[in-house]
């Protein structure tokens, strides 16, 4: 189920104070951020955020397209390599 | 024979079930098409005149998005997704299950064919 209209979309407080900080000031950092659950909103096209992925912090550029979904989308959490070929299925 | 939407031909069945033949036309769509430009729905489509064919033509151009449109709508879509670099997008480019559904056993829509493992076997 979606999320009421009502409430607005969900960002955690600190995304925002940041957002603004470097809309004013001097642009084009990297703003790193923690909160994957934040929503992408409206004003943050432009802006590059660097979204934790629990490991490092993965450098979004933010477009149009990606309003309305969340940070954690752009930044992947698993890494998969493939399987490796078996090393006793070799040797036969 | 009526050509509807392009390619599609339905043929000497009842006219609701002829419509879901074409892509992007299901039955609730078809019956809406009949109900909107008077068609009586146990009518089957050799007994259509010119004119109600006619109709039906023009209510989907005007309506809906159907065959080779839509398919290229779908296509742009998921292309979008994957130009982002979204989670989606990911998802779509291995050709996994895009919603979160189990990969460790099934998935095979996605997947194809089961691969054999080389020495998998006791």
């Amino acid at each position: 189920m979606s999320r009421s209209v009502w409430k607005g979309p969900f960002v955690d407080s600190y995304v925002l104070k940041k957002a603004e900080v470097s809309l004013e000031g001097g642009r084009n950092e990297v703003i790193k951020i923690w909160s994957r659950r934040s929503t992408i909103l409206p004003q943050f096209v432009g802006l590059t955020f660097g979204v934790y992925n629990g490991r490092k912090h993965i450098p979004v550029m933010i477009s149009e397209d990606m309003i309305g979904q969340k940070f954690g989308e752009y930044s992947p959490t698993r890494t998969y390599y493939g399987h490796g070929a078996d090393k006793k299925a070799k040797r036969k | 024979m009526a050509r509807i939407a392009g390619v599609n031909i339905p043929t000497n069945k009842r006219v609701p079930i002829a419509l879901t033949y074409i892509t992007g036309i299901g039955s609730t769509s078809a019956v809406e098409i009949c109900e909107a430009v008077k068609i009586d729905q146990a009518r089957r489509v050799n007994e259509l005149s010119d004119s109600e064919v006619l109709a039906v033509r023009e209510y989907i151009d005007a309506n809906l998005s159907v065959e080779g449109d839509l398919r290229r709508e779908v296509q742009m879509n998921i292309k979008r997704l994957m130009d982002l670099g979204c989670y989606r997008g990911l998802r779509h480019r291995r050709n996994l299950p895009v919603r979160g559904q189990r990969t460790h056993t099934n998935a095979r829509t996605r997947k194809g064919p089961a691969r054999a493992i080389a020495g998998k076997k006791k």
